[in-house]
């Protein structure tokens, strides 16, 4: 068995009366690129800003390479890369002084990597920040979460604001990075980078893991998409069960048309939202 | 280390307006003694019998028309409190500034250690308010130099150095301020800066509040007192140097558990 690189256990966290996560608990083996889904606002940002130290939680504990993020932040950050999702730098400086400050703070001489992968993103050293659109600072975030080659890589919504070219210029750097043993953790709202570069995934709902499982699992659910003609009308709908049953039910029908076919992975994972919505009802009806 | 040289790059411009237009103003001032040598005379008996006045401004100690009593009553206020919003300002800024920039996420990731980067911010604020400090001496020593006339060089010394201290004091407030605040609270800063001002003419003037002057730093580093007593309150100064321990210490502490957006 591969060793556990990120290691979340139990992890609470409150913004006083607002939710952030509610008791969540993962894992990530080493050289694993792992998705982490779920729409705004559901706490992928609160935990990996827990597991970064940017933020205190009640309960729970996350480890880090095998290390204690509260007690051992700063020799985990030595080895970690992140990309925040709003990548902001101070407006008066140039590109290459950030990526310099960056490395400087590290004590480490990444100029090399750093050249290597300003060429790949095309990234200008001597631009101001200020100058820079969105796009761009993501680029010089990439570098400087990347130039000093991390064990860790955590990317929170990477690819926001890159345009096509840049995000498969992106992806390949990720793959890159990950064959030389980086573990990548991705959080994104982007079902189909996920399932193109992932291979172990975790849904979030509002503060909890819905669904852990390997993104081929995830997609090949039982679940399948079902279109019916039928008396001149037109219905789609999901079905999970016994396909004989399904059959049985559309024998008495007068059907035109019949299309069953497996669902996309934005399908799966609504369908396990509205799963876990419906669960979330049975529930609180049980406790009335 | 590079912290240090991160704040002071990023901040040069603001402490070398402030340096220019608290230092010019003083210097300025220094020069136009000469001119007002004459009526300075006269008039240095009217404010010696205006009574609270005089006092709240050290006119009642200190002649307006020699230069040591001058640059105590006129220039040292200038320098007071143009020293002490910029202390105030380069305090309340240097912490919060990273939310409000939404920097924060880019800084503290880096492998550095919370403590370790208050640590060197604070030392950044330190450093700008001593060349803040050193940059208006220079000033004012050039200006003695044209006008030909310096007040006691101890005096003088014990008196920048009590500036030094309350400057420090004042921006070390501000500091802890900073390490509480997600946005920067210049406004407020500033205000506290001219509210402490304010705090020292009171106690100067009304004896029901003569304890203000425990609060207010303006009191010990008061220039006139500085130069008739020729030496400063050491009580005031313990104080002085307890507050910025423990203001610094608070905002270490506070900041060492804060969620950080």
């Amino acid at each position: 068995m591969k060793d556990k690189v990120i290691e979340i256990k139990n992890l609470t966290k409150s913004y006083g009366k607002k939710r952030g996560v509610d008791h969540i608990s993962l894992s990530v083996e080493k050289g694993d690129i792992f998705g982490f889904l779920g729409p705004n606002g559901a706490g992928k940002s609160t935990t990996i800003r827990s597991m970064l130290g940017l933020i205190r939680f009640q309960e729970g504990e996350i480890r880090l390479l095998q290390m204690d993020t509260v007690k051992q932040q700063t020799e985990i950050l030595k080895q970690v890369g992140y990309m925040p999702s709003e990548a902001m730098f101070y407006p008066s400086m140039k590109v290459k002084e950030v990526i310099r400050f960056a490395a400087k703070a590290r004590n480490m001489d990444c100029t090399k990597e750093a050249e290597k992968l300003c060429g790949i993103l095309e990234v200008d050293g001597e631009k101001k920040i200020e100058e820079l659109s969105l796009g761009n600072r993501k680029k010089v975030s990439i570098v400087c979460a990347m130039q000093h080659k991390p064990e860790i890589l955590i990317l929170d919504e990477p690819t926001s604001g890159l345009d096509p070219l840049m995000q498969e210029a992106f992806f390949q750097l990720i793959m890159e990075y990950n064959k030389q043993g980086c573990t990548c953790f991705l959080s994104s709202h982007v079902l189909s980078e996920v399932k193109s570069y992932c291979k172990n995934a975790a849904i979030i709902k509002e503060g909890k893991i819905i669904k852990k499982d390997t993104v081929s699992n995830l997609s090949q659910s039982n679940m399948r998409k079902i279109f019916v003609r039928a008396n001149g009308q037109e219905k789609e709908f999901s079905y999970t069960g016994d396909m004989k049953e399904l059959i049985h039910k559309l024998d008495g029908m007068e059907v035109e048309d019949v299309l069953i076919r497996e669902p996309s992975l934005e399908e799966i994972f609504m369908h396990y939202y509205e799963q876990s919505k419906e669960n979330n009802q049975e529930g609180s009806e049980t406790k009335h | 280390m590079a912290i240090l040289k991160h704040e002071l790059k990023m901040n040069i411009k603001l402490l070398f307006i402030w340096m220019i237009c608290v230092g010019a103003s003083c210097l300025g001032c220094i020069l136009l003694f000469n001119g007002l040598k004459e009526s300075m005379e006269e008039m240095a008996l009217a404010y010696a019998q205006m009574g609270t006045f005089s006092t709240a401004l050290g006119l009642d100690k200190m002649n307006v028309s020699t230069m040591e009593g001058f640059y105590a009553t006129e220039v040292a206020i200038i320098f007071a409190i143009g020293g002490a919003m910029f202390a105030a300002m380069a305090g309340v800024m240097v912490l919060s500034k990273e939310e409000e920039g939404h920097t924060a996420e880019f800084l503290y990731t880096l492998p550095l250690g919370r403590f370790v980067i208050v640590f060197w911010k604070y030392l950044s604020v330190a450093v700008q308010i001593f060349l803040f400090n050193f940059g208006c001496i220079c000033l004012c020593l050039s200006g003695f130099a044209i006008a030909g006339e310096m007040p006691p060089g101890r005096e003088l010394l014990l008196f920048h150095g009590a500036q030094f201290l309350m400057h420090l004091e004042v921006g070390s407030v501000c500091f802890l301020i900073s390490a509480c605040c997600k946005r920067k609270q210049t406004g407020a800063a500033l205000g506290f800066a001219v509210l402490l001002y304010v705090a020292d003419l009171m106690c100067r003037i009304v004896p029901d509040i003569e304890n203000l002057k425990y609060v207010t730093p303006y009191y010990f580093s008061n220039a006139a007192d500085i130069f008739v007593k020729e030496s400063v309150d050491g009580t005031m100064l313990w104080l002085a140097v307890w507050v910025i321990v423990l203001a610094t210490g608070l905002a270490a502490v506070i900041y060492q558990k804060r969620d950080l957006s």
